[in-house]
């Protein structure tokens, strides 16, 4: 009974890292799109958004039957807990994986300066580094590389204002939609690295049973 | 000139803190040369429910019964170390077992209710210690049997005998008789384990009602019984067959249930063993 209990855990955690690729694969193709004004690849990411948050939906699911017929307590309890927690995480980093792409579909006519596009990739790369050392921290169990989530994140918040600052420089040549687009999109990828920094925190709990506190957040 | 003694000298006994129920320190529990417990430590907190979980033979029985001396009457026991109750030493040449057992009551796992009416069976230990008046006997009779959660159940059929009732019935009746003598602490050694379902939800919830006034330590193999009922939980372990059994880790129930701080505490709850 208690082997199928653990096989159950396992597989539940499975799942969960498999949403966890889909969300570094959804952020890549943002981005990408939103580099390259491809708004085919914009409407891929749009409409596989109902897709991933049917999946996260499945893990809640799953995780109160669990909870309601094992009683799982201490780790499995931990485990379980940080699954469900997670997965609300997934679902909203596909929403803003979302809004990047639907910010690529809404730029995607106009060409702006390749500082910015530039700017932009830096941080989607930064932030796919920190994706996927969330995900392997996740996996292997490994607080010490969800300790440094925090660390490899900051850069990418400091990249956020660099752009905010080189928007208002064109400010006159640019229109406004275009660049409010695009700033919004350097938000939104800043936002699903903060996530991933908060699933760190939880990767943390899940092995120690230590809350860490909340870092502050920097106001942008 | 007062002699104050030092920790280390026989005969101390450590302050009294109130919110201690029972102090327990250093104890040792033999059945003849077989030494069941070694080295216990621990403060049952007054008011509280404390539950004692651990795999069969690790001694948690043992050690609920050294609290109200029970082991005494096993021919070869020997207990060594302090168990103070309210701050005075329970094994102190002078205490009177039959005066100790009235102070801290207890329950077992199958109901034991006397072969008499179950106003009768409730009636007996204040009837023991000189009650006689009829007006006074009833009002603790039915007192009794609403503190067990019983009363509703049994105050037309008084007379009836306490052996006609349901388990579940009969051992709410056993709690109400061990409550007519206003005991201090209350002993449940698997009190719910042959009982059925809604009697044991009665039990669990009398249990919730009487810690305001009654200081309880259950054993119980039941682990989410021990999750939903305890304020403290104690674990205890015989790691290897033959030797002494071990309290292991002693904390606040939900932290034990989330974040026990002993990978042996974890196996066992989680089933990893046991």
């Amino acid at each position: 009974m208690r082997e199928s209990f653990r096989k159950e855990l396992k597989d539940l955690k499975s799942s969960v890292l498999d949403i966890g690729h889909t969300i570094v694969d959804v952020t890549h193709m943002a981005v990408k799109a939103l580099v390259e004004g491809d708004v085919e690849l914009a409407e891929q990411v749009i409409a596989g958004d109902d897709d991933i948050d049917i999946r996260c939906l499945a893990i809640e699911e799953h995780s109160l039957e669990i909870i309601a017929t094992q009683f799982p307590v201490a780790r499995d309890l931990r485990l379980l807990h940080s699954l469900g927690y997670i997965s609300m995480h997934f679902e909203r980093m596909g929403d803003l994986g979302v809004n990047i792409a639907k910010a690529a579909r809404r730029t995607a006519e106009r060409r702006g300066p390749q500082t910015l596009y530039d700017l932009i990739q830096a941080q989607g790369n930064l932030v796919h580094r920190v994706l996927e050392a969330m995900l392997e921290s996740l996996d292997k169990k490994d607080i010490e590389l969800a300790a440094r989530l925090q660390d490899m994140d900051e850069p990418i918040d400091h990249l956020f204002k660099q752009f905010f600052r080189e928007l208002a420089r064109l400010q006159d040549e640019e229109d406004i939609e275009w660049a409010s687009s695009m700033v919004l999109a350097s938000r939104y990828l800043e936002r699903i690295a903060d996530h991933a920094v908060d699933i760190g925190d939880r990767v943390t709990y899940m092995v120690t049973g230590q809350f860490e506190a909340p870092a502050e957040e920097e106001e942008a | 000139m007062t002699h104050t003694l030092a920790e280390h000298e026989p005969g101390f006994v450590p302050p009294v803190d109130a919110a201690v129920k029972i102090a327990v320190k250093g104890l040792d529990f033999f059945y003849g040369d077989f030494q069941a417990l070694t080295d216990i430590t621990c403060d049952i907190k007054a008011n509280a429910v404390t539950a004692f979980i651990g795999p069969s033979g690790c001694g948690k029985s043992t050690f609920l019964r050294c609290f109200n001396r029970m082991n005494d009457l096993i021919i070869g026991s020997k207990v060594e170390g302090l168990i103070t109750l309210d701050g005075q030493d329970i094994y102190a040449a002078g205490v009177d077992p039959v005066d100790l057992r009235r102070r801290i009551g207890m329950i077992f796992q199958q109901p034991n209710p006397f072969p008499m009416s179950i106003y009768d069976n409730v009636a007996y230990g204040p009837r023991l210690h000189g009650m006689k008046k009829k007006s006074e006997l009833d009002e603790v009779v039915e007192m009794s049997l609403k503190r067990a959660n019983v009363w509703k159940e049994v105050k037309d059929i008084l007379g009836r005998g306490g052996l006609t009732l349901s388990g579940g019935q009969q051992q709410r009746l056993c709690i109400a008789r061990v409550l007519a003598v206003q005991p201090d602490v209350l002993l449940m050694d698997e009190p719910c384990s042959a009982i059925d379902p809604t009697s044991v939800q009665k039990i669990e919830d009398l249990m919730a009602e009487l810690k305001s006034s009654v200081t309880i330590i259950i054993v119980t193999h039941n682990m989410q019984q021990a999750a939903r009922v305890s304020d403290d939980t104690a674990f205890f372990l015989q790691e290897v067959m033959g030797e002494p059994a071990m309290l292991v880790e002693f904390g606040r129930t939900p932290e034990i249930f989330t974040s026990p701080k002993d990978k042996r505490t974890e196996d066992y709850i989680t089933g990893r063993f046991g």
